[in-house]
């Protein structure tokens, strides 16, 4: 019956269309190959979820150079495309350029911010998840000295090596996290080093933005524990990841598409369509594989250390991450990384005490807080 | 008593047998390419009809492979002048590079009145080239440093500058922390042909720097010079030319020209610096291919750079039309420099069957 639905409604949107097809195209351009095991990696899953449970049909491009993206596109809407998404940052000029050669086709740009009445922008952002993990990693420790392996110098690596440090400084306040800047998204031999360096700065723990599982298996190699990043990462050493932050690109690309084939979203209503989705849009999950929140091999570790809340007493570490995780997980929101009061690590009030970070202030995030340790291009 | 193959060395072939051997390289490429398209269950038929239809078939598709061939064209033209004087310059990729840098700052960072703003960010860009390529002339000839090492690693230093740039000081305000410049004033973009992304003022200067550098090699003194360097390092000697000068003016011209590929880049498809790798994709050294198949030929350059320009932009519609890895572009282009490499022996030697004795026991003749 269902499918039925799905079918006459699909009909209705392209009779208005004046289209004679039977099924909706929709095209991904990605900026990595799809199997980087990572970004690129993770969207691909979603675009096949999301080819499954719509009965659409879908096409993608990988590796494709950010000032390429127009070209890309061009292609895509010869071949009958009406949906495009672009899945990288520098995409977004191009992308928007396209939207307006293009009214009749929907675009949808993830990780940006400029948008149209025919483009949305999309995000699952981790900077909970990495909050929860520096609760754990700051309770490991046993050195006060955790390893951060960053990407590149941006809003959205720093908001997380924040976030992560604000976790790691609420078990452990004296504790600091280490960051080494690798200059690249995929990059196994600058990951290797970098861990190395800070396991020689006397890191025990280990959390890291890099589409390889290198940071993992380097630091394992030496019986220190990290955290997963982006793809399921447990296998790559079972001792010894924690957890992770996992992604499910196809919550936002199920629930988007279905809103275009049931004809919600149109070529005309999307200039305010805005999708950053968290722990409660379960676009994100908090775990070293699917399913596995905690390592059972850690939870004891974790139940024997105690800390003192504001909000929830005494508890343990292990049942304070569960209880945040319930806090930012349910649909009324009631717990966030960056509630006041936080300071940057120059000792400026950044959020005053009972107030959050707006959104444009998350993604425009270019200070440290307190405990981040290490050079930080950019910092105001 | 059997038949034996021998190699001899044949005269310098016409102008007719190159062309035809090279032509021959690359359709052998493409009979080669077939087993890739069956591996990914794509009719090898249907491949090269949706690439002709989608490229050359179209005005679209057409414009794409011209915009893709304009910094082919003027990396080329200069590198034929650079394997004319026997100066192995790798280094496009990196002086195509520097010019995008002279341009940005240029564009962003002088108040240069309108109408003066690109002709200057051009001038910056061929100087900026010219200087990257002069380095590893002056190091070949003061220091004897192999300029196939210095003008590649020179590359990389160049990479890292523009990745430091884009991270550092040249950072822009209005990229929301991202790895970007700020982008260019209008008055600091090219005009493109209505309806593509061609940006027509460096494709003239592309065609009117090849015209440029034959009409150097052939009718001037300093043609002549790099002729003779180019042929026989000793009889250049013996005729007192200054290999400093000829090869020196040899980089100038060959770096600055990268350096003008760098400045259309920028100023007709990025309109901002950005990470280099997403700058130029590898035209620096599709660049090398682009000359080698002219035969040192300038004129010839333009041509195989719209032949490289049609394979960059055949495996855009492999990757976007026919679902094909973007590897596949490297293997394209891979296959393509094996045969014409290959195609060489036939163009310098000929193949001759000879009847006589193969060493059997007890004959006399060997």
């Amino acid at each position: 019956m269902k499918a039925l639905r799905w079918t006459l409604v699909a009909l209705a949107v392209f009779g208005v269309l004046g289209l004679a097809q039977a099924k909706l195209k929709v095209g991904f351009i990605y900026v990595g190959p799809i199997g980087d095991y990572g970004w690129t990696h993770a969207h691909n899953e979603g675009r096949l979820i999301a080819e499954k449970t719509l009965g659409i049909e879908t096409v993608y491009v990988e590796s494709v150079p950010e000032g390429e993206v127009e070209t890309y596109i061009d292609l895509l809407v010869r071949q009958g495309c009406r949906v495009i998404f672009t899945t990288s940052f520098g995409f977004m000029d191009g992308t928007l350029a396209a939207a307006k050669r293009y009214p009749n086709v929907i675009f949808a740009h993830c990780s940006g911010f400029k948008r149209a009445p025919n483009m949305m922008s999309y995000m699952a952002d981790f900077y909970q998840v990495y909050y929860l993990n520096g609760l754990m990693a700051g309770a490991l420790t046993k050195t006060g000295k955790i390893g951060y392996v960053g990407a590149f110098p941006i809003p959205e690596v720093k908001r997380h090596i924040n976030a992560f440090t604000l976790g790691v400084r609420a078990v452990n306040p004296r504790a600091t996290v280490h960051v080494r800047w690798i200059y690249e998204w995929y990059s196994p031999p600058a990951a290797k080093e970098a861990t190395e360096a800070l396991i020689a700065e006397g890191c025990d723990v280990f959390a890291f933005t890099e589409d390889s599982p290198t940071v993992i298996t380097v630091a394992a190699a030496k019986g220190l524990l990290s955290f997963g990043h982006y793809s399921p990462m447990y296998d790559f050493a079972p001792d010894y990841v924690v957890s992770g932050q996992l992604v499910h690109w196809d919550k936002i690309y199920v629930e988007f598409l279905k809103g275009v084939l049931e004809g919600k979203y149109t070529t005309k209503n999307l200039a305010h369509i805005d999708y950053w989705w968290l722990l409660s849009q379960e676009a994100v999950e908090l775990g070293a594989k699917p399913g596995m929140v905690i390592n059972p091999k850690h939870e004891a570790a974790l139940k024997a250390v105690k800390v003192k809340t504001p909000d929830l007493g005494e508890i343990s570490v292990y049942d304070l991450v569960y209880a945040r995780l319930a806090q930012m997980g349910a649909p009324g929101v009631s717990f966030d990384p960056f509630q006041g009061p936080v300071k940057d690590r120059k000792g400026l009030l950044r959020v005053p005490e009972g107030f959050w970070l707006s959104y444009d202030a998350l993604i425009t995030m270019e200070w440290a807080v307190e405990g981040v340790v290490g050079p930080w291009p950019g910092e105001p | 008593m059997s038949w034996r193959l021998r190699l001899e060395r044949s005269v310098t072939p016409s102008r007719t047998t190159v062309l035809l051997v090279s032509l021959l390289g690359v359709v052998a490429a493409l009979v080669f390419a077939v087993p890739v398209f069956w591996a990914y269950k794509v009719s090898p038929w249907t491949a090269y009809t949706t690439i002709a239809q989608r490229s050359l078939g179209s005005w679209a598709g057409f414009m794409e492979v011209l915009r893709r061939a304009i910094p082919l064209m003027l990396c080329g033209v200069g590198l034929t002048l650079a394997f004319r004087a026997r100066f192995w310059n790798i280094g496009a990729e990196g002086q195509l590079l520097a010019g995008a840098v002279a341009a940005t700052g240029v564009a962003l960072f002088t108040k240069i009145p309108a109408p003066w703003l690109l002709p200057a960010m051009f001038g910056a860009g061929f100087l900026a080239g010219a200087l990257w390529g002069a380095v590893p002339a002056v190091l070949r000839l003061k220091l004897r440093v192999n300029e196939v090492i210095s003008t590649l690693m020179l590359n990389y230093v160049m990479i890292y500058i523009v990745e430091w740039l884009v991270h550092g000081p040249w950072k822009g305000k209005t990229m929301r922390g991202f790895a970007y410049t700020d982008f260019f004033p209008a008055a600091a973009q090219l005009p493109l042909i209505p309806g593509s992304r061609v940006h027509w003022p460096t494709l003239v200067i592309a065609v009117g720097a090849a015209l440029v550098v034959a009409l150097v090699l052939s009718r001037t003194r300093l043609g002549y010079e790099i002729r003779v360097v180019g042929q026989s390092t000793d009889a250049a000697r013996y005729a007192g030319i200054d290999f400093l000068k000829v090869m020196v003016a040899v980089m100038v011209l060959s770096g600055g020209l990268a350096g003008l590929a760098g400045v259309g880049e920028m100023a007709g498809v990025h309109y901002r610096l950005r990470s280099p790798t997403h700058i130029s994709m590898g035209y620096g050294y599709t660049a090398i291919i682009v000359a080698w198949l002219a035969r040192g030929s300038p004129l010839a350059a333009l041509f195989t750079a719209l032949l490289f320009g049609l394979i960059f932009a055949a495996g855009d519609i492999m990757k976007a039309s026919l679902q094909l890895p973007a590897q596949i572009v490297g293997v394209f282009n891979g296959l393509i420099l094996f045969f014409i490499i290959g195609s060489e022996l036939l163009l310098y030697w000929r193949i001759k069957w000879e009847r006589g004795w193969t060493g059997k026991p007890g004959s006399s003749g060997s």
